[in-house]
């Protein structure tokens, strides 16, 4: 390290950046007495081992345990930076570890841990399903040695595997599944319904994609409600004919969408030449405003795909499938029309839950992940979690090229063919990441073209993902995937049987081709540490046209209209890579505010459904919905036996609440679309939005009172309570969408505006 | 309000962070009353005591009063807060000019993040100009318009026999008074992130009011309490009526039509545009005061004793803060600017098109053209009313003066700015601190 060096890393250091705020040396001082332990350990048989596991408390003695377990049962012994992920995670930190650096392993000796120091249940949360039950059933025998219990839930898990899952010391679950049982949780009528136990410690796998990408999206319960007409096809009729540009417009930011004056004479002529804008027309405006939507502003094989007769949610961030996701407020049903396929049920909000919320639910989060640093600030902003950066078991050998850059989108997909080319005709492996479908399969036509076979990956076939990944480290395998393939999936050069492993290594490793700058500079780090796994060769190189969607988003205004470039077609400009940059800047940024949007606008709506979750436990747990009942219809209720009064008044009080709640949700989701325009009045928008949220609220619990005083009086209670089945339906919608806090900027921002205008004559 | 007060007091974290604001604005006070090293204290009290009943100009007056008279005693934050404000601004122009920092700014919060760098810095650069140009001031005797002659040793404000070379003395002043500065740009932080409200405006709250109870009790030393309680009296009631139209809003109700379902109407509309009566701020006062200072400003360059006609007019009228004709300009000067400001501030076009963009109307009004058209024809209606009211808080302290009498008061001329930021900066902070409060406030529901 040179001096210069030396002296920033100080000075990063000093200003508490992430990754630089935790000490490792103290954990390090340990390793030397988890090593004097290992003979003594490997001397005992298996049953003592469990014994003696079961009396560890101490990070030294969990981790020599630990790493004694997973050699007998996995044959594999724990390297010290394991150790070290482990006891970080112990600490309550962040790991940043490198891809294939074995994390989790590292999270089956932290969860042990955890167990031992007495947080348990630990709940180790996964991207997706698969992870959830490959890694459970991968680590049990570990865990068995380890006198743990340990279970797994995916989507397909009935209530009592739930139920049964979670009573296990260590539960594997995605998150959204665990969020979602926590959702459904709060909405039983019957505590002996409940699934999950008090929530205590949460180990975040992939946690920057847990905690940043996802938090974005709230997860949302929501219950099916019978809609009386179909708007829906005959909008998407309408819409369907209007041309962009002349009857529409796009945003810049590509996130709205507005009739023209002419698109709107359109579609009033093909309604019957009303005015939408009248009072009475609303519903017709809205299902055109949705159905415009669906047709500008998403895309089939980019926002989704249709396959098996439904729309299916492509995850933006991950580019597979999102299972169990919709879009809300009809838009749902509005691309289904698009697609000319039947409308399903629409959804109504139940209850809502960010990420964010729900991992605060637990008393101790620790997490994991090979690109913790980058989002360092935003995690401690959010969660309070430090990054530890554990260092290589091996160092990098990976070698990371700059990118090359075209004109047009053809060039750089012909060089990219090139590419491929070249190194597959000396069959070293190639795994190329796309931006979306479309894109995957053109590159894979193009390659069959070429002569060249290759495997396809993308959310048309990801269930396949894990099988197809393992393989792309194969002599002479292509394969094509979109965004980041297989987090969490190892690619090991030889392909996983690991044959000609050697040859491949000869061949430079695998080689990782970026066909475009993602969202987000973490994003392609993952992609690029696909390759180059524990000390690997390896190779990675992103290729780069100035028409690619990022790039004229966000930095369109700021390419010379004749880069630089050489014969070939590759550009050459210094303006250009500073454009690429900042483009990609300007995305994270967007991406952030979003997320800080979403959640400075929730943190009112969690505290009133942590203060109604609270009301709810009481009623659900005591009489006090019948006591009131007693009181207030004392005479009705004089000849009913107690128990029925309590019965019937838990069951109609809860059931108020939770419809009372679902409209208080949808009255607080109307003045947030809103909310920015108070800034005109100078007004701070997310004040005012508590002013609108808080008096709402406080109206609720004597609503609720009321109306289950007004619901009992009604009833015949004379033959016992019948409980009329309001059944609440499983969760469906998952969506968000950026409304600025304040479009138009600051009062300065305004007038300076409007100065620049008058002067540069624009 | 009051009530909101006290139950803020009784949320743990809502008290911390008040007191942390009172104690940030006692640290404030103290460095602006503390006198910088190389300044004669005594000389300086000297120096605003002999200038108490003559004619300070206008600029320095209005940066005294912004600094909460810390300027005048040259003290360790005689600069105050206006450095880091002009910086702001100047760095807000430059976005238009310098593309790259256009760019920066899109870039969300890394790149604010280095913009406010930049804004640090170009402070620090202002206030290194600043405080040598009020040295310079201050040793030429022009910092007190000449009235108190530095060659008067009991007026020497920045004395010679110090012991230290002189130019030592000079730079050591300079540099304390740059360091003022960043540490009240530092402390205005600190209240923005720790405490309640926006810190440079508590700041420029805190010294203004400073200023009041040594006004007040000049006015009584003079005139005795009869004037004084009477002043007290009307300023109460100005102060409520600038409360009650700060207040005032028309609200125009807009339709988002987006949601297929879960649409009801609920009790009143919950998504409206604001349209304040009073739009623009305090700004058209400060514009209008300073157009008004330049034939003050113009006069200064005469002898007061050989001025002829024109110029005497002008003495007599537009430099004359109790004189009908000084009134009736401020006041449609104030008017002018009011309507100027909210035509460049709100551009009703624009709101129409972001509206437009995300789906909203103004119910019964087509999106784009008619609803800006709209917009603009309720903002203009309601921007009249609002313009006289400024225009009359501001000329109200200048019957003071024809009523008092006294052309003492021409010192503080700024009566109705001051009026109007502080009464500005209260209600934001206090919104502030009710929304926090209304947060954190939810013992009610569980029982």
């Amino acid at each position: 390290m040179g001096v210069s060096q030396k002296l920033k890393s100080r000075l990063r250091k000093f200003l508490q950046r992430p990754g630089t705020t935790v000490d490792l040396a103290p954990l390090e001082k340990l390793l030397p007495a988890v090593e004097a332990m290992e003979d003594e350990l490997a001397a005992l048989d298996d049953a003592a081992l469990t014994e003696r596991a079961a009396q560890a408390e101490e990070y030294t003695e969990i981790c020599a345990v630990g790493r004694e377990a997973a050699r007998r049962a996995l044959d594999q012994r724990p390297y010290d930076v394991q150790l070290l992920g482990a006891m970080s995670l112990l600490a309550g930190k962040v790991a940043e570890m490198a891809t294939g650096e074995g994390k989790t392993l590292t999270a089956t000796i932290a969860a042990y841990g955890h167990v031992r120091q007495g947080r348990g249940p630990v709940h180790v949360l996964t991207v997706n399903d698969y992870l959830a039950r490959r890694d459970a059933t991968w680590m049990e025998p570990v865990y068995d040695l380890l006198g743990l219990t340990v279970g797994w839930v995916t989507e397909a898990s009935t209530r009592d595997e739930r139920r049964a899952a979670y009573a296990r010391d260590v539960t594997y679950v995605s998150v959204s599944e665990a969020g979602f049982d926590y959702l459904r949780d709060q909405l039983v009528t019957d505590i002996a319904d409940r699934v999950q136990p008090e929530l205590t410690t949460a180990i975040v796998d992939e946690a920057d994609s847990i905690l940043i990408d996802e938090a974005r999206v709230p997860m949302v319960l929501a219950g099916t409600v019978p809609s009386e007409s179909d708007p829906v096809h005959a909008a998407a009729a309408i819409v369907a004919d209007l041309k962009a540009g002349r009857d529409y417009k796009v945003g810049e930011d590509g996130r709205s969408a507005a009739f023209t004056a002419r698109g709107t004479a359109a579609v009033e002529k093909a309604l019957g030449g009303i005015n939408l804008y009248d009072d009475e027309h609303t519903a017709q405006l809205s299902a055109v405003n949705v159905a415009l939507h669906a047709k500008a502003l998403l895309h089939r094989d980019v926002d989704y795909i249709v396959r098996g007769g439904t729309v299916e949610l492509i995850d933006e961030m991950r580019g597979r499938v999102a299972q169990r996701r919709r879009w809300p407020d009809g838009l749902q049903a509005a691309v289904e029309a698009k697609e000319g396929l039947d409308a399903t049920a629409e959804g109504e909000q139940l209850n809502t839950l960010t990420v964010q919320a729900y991992i605060a639910l637990y008393t101790t989060v620790c997490g994991m992940t090979a690109t913790a640093v980058h989002v360092g600030e935003e995690l401690r902003e959010y969660f309070g979690l430090e990054v530890a950066v554990i260092p290589p078991n091996t160092p990098n050998i990976r070698k990371d090229d700059e990118d090359r850059i075209f004109a047009t989108r053809v060039e750089k997909e012909e060089a990219i063919v090139a590419e491929i080319a070249a190194a597959h005709e000396r069959r070293r492996p190639v795994l190329v990441g796309t931006l979306d479908v479309k894109e995957s399969e053109r590159l894979a036509t193009a390659l069959e073209a070429a002569g060249i076979p290759s495997v396809v990956l993308n959310a048309k076939n990801d269930d396949e993902e894990a099988s197809i990944i393992a393989e792309a480290g194969a002599l002479g395998a292509v394969t094509v995937s979109t965004q980041m393939a297989g987090r969490g999936v190892d690619i090991r050069l030889g392909g996983s049987a690991g044959k000609d492993a050697e040859k491949v290594v000869d061949l430079g490793g695998l080689l990782v081709i970026g066909a475009g700058r993602h969202d987000s500079r973490r994003v392609d780090d993952q992609l690029r540490g696909r390759a180059g796994r524990q000390g690997d060769p390896g190779g990675s190189r992103f290729f780069v046209s100035l028409e690619d969607e990022l790039i004229t988003r966000h930095a369109g205004e700021m390419i010379p209209p004749s880069p630089k470039m050489d014969m070939d077609g590759n550009v050459h400009d210094e303006i250009v890579d500073y454009a690429i940059e900042h483009a990609q800047r300007v995305a994270e940024g967007v991406n952030h505010e979003i997320h800080r949007n979403t959640w400075r606008y929730s943190v009112v709506v969690e505290q009133q459904r942590k203060a109604l979750a609270e009301r709810r436990e009481r009623l659900l747990t005591t009489d006090v919905a019948g006591d009131m009942l007693r009181k207030r219809l004392a005479d009705k209720l004089a000849d009913v036996p107690d128990e029925v009064v309590n019965e019937a008044g838990r069951a109609v009080a809860l059931y108020h609440l939770d419809r009372l709640w679902a409209e208080h949700l949808a009255e607080l989701a109307e003045v947030r679309e809103g909310v920015h325009l108070r800034a005109l009045g100078k007004l701070d928008p997310l004040d005012e939005f508590h002013r609108a949220a808080v008096p709402a609220f406080q109206k609720l619990m004597p609503e609720i009172e009321e109306r289950t005083v007004l619901t009992v009086e009604e009833l015949d209670l004379s033959d016992g309570y019948q409980p009329d089945a309001a059944d609440l339906v499983r969760p469906s919608a998952t969506w968000t969408y950026l409304v600025h806090d304040n479009p138009f900027g600051s009062e300065l921002d305004r007038l300076i505006a409007a100065v620049g205008r008058r002067l540069t004559g624009r | 309000m009051l009530s909101a007060f006290t139950s803020a007091f009784k949320t743990p974290d809502l008290r911390k962070k008040i007191l942390f604001t009172v104690f940030i604005i006692g640290v404030y006070r103290l460095g602006a009353t503390l006198p910088s090293p190389g300044v004669s204290y005594t000389n300086v009290q000297n120096c605003i005591k002999a200038t108490e009943t003559g004619d300070v100009g206008g600029v320095v007056t209005l940066l005294n009063l912004f600094s909460g008279g810390a300027l005048l005693s040259l003290s360790v934050f005689a600069l105050g807060i206006m450095p880091y404000i002009t910086a702001s601004i100047i760095l807000q122009l430059l976005t238009v000019v310098i593309p790259r920092l256009e760019q920066l700014r899109k870039e969300g919060q890394s790149g604010q993040a280095k913009i406010t760098q930049y804004t640090r810095y170009l402070t620090l650069g202002l206030a290194v100009l600043q405080s040598s140009a009020f040295v310079a001031l201050a040793r030429s005797g022009q910092l007190f318009s000449g009235l108190c002659p530095q060659d008067n040793p009991q007026f020497t404000i920045i004395p010679e026999n110090t012991g230290l070379p002189y130019w030592l003395t000079l730079t050591v002043l300079v540099l304390t008074m740059t360091a003022g500065t960043g540490v009240v740009m530092w402390l205005g932080e600190l209240i923005t992130d720790r405490g309640v409200g926006n810190g440079m405006s508590v700041l420029i709250f805190t010294s203004i009011a400073a200023r009041l109870p040594s006004e007040g009790w000049s006015i009584k030393q003079s005139r005795g309490w009869g004037v004084f309680s009477a002043i007290l009296v009307l300023v109460l009631v100005i102060i409520t009526l600038v409360v009650f139209i700060e207040q005032a809003q028309r609200r125009i109700p807009v339709q988002y039509a987006k949601r297929m379902i879960g649409r009801r109407t609920y009790g009143g509309t919950s998504t409206y545009i604001p349209l304040k009566v009073n739009q623009s701020g305090v700004v058209p006062v400060i514009f209008a005061s300073s157009l008004l200072y330049l034939p003050q400003l113009y006069l200064q360059f005469f002898n007061p004793n050989e001025l002829n006609g024109y110029q005497q007019w002008i003495q007599n009228n537009l430099a004359k803060p109790s004189s009908w004709i000084y009134i009736l300009t401020y006041f449609l000067l104030i008017i002018f600017f009011t309507y100027f400001y909210v035509s460049i501030t709100f551009n009703p076009t624009e709101v129409a098109d972001n509206m437009k963009k995300y789906g909203g109307f103004v119910p019964g009004i087509r999106p784009g053209k008619p609803t800006a058209d709209y917009l603009d024809f309720i903002l203009s209606r309601i921007t009249l009313p609002g313009s006289f009211y400024l225009g009359l808080v501001s000329v109200l302290p200048n019957f003071f003066f024809i009523w008092l009498a006294n052309e003492q008061y021409v010192n503080f001329p700024f009566g109705g700015v001051a009026v109007l930021i502080m009464v500005g900066v209260g209600l934001e902070t206090v919104k502030q601190i009710e929304s926090q409060l209304m947060q954190r406030n939810y013992e009610g529901f569980l029982r």
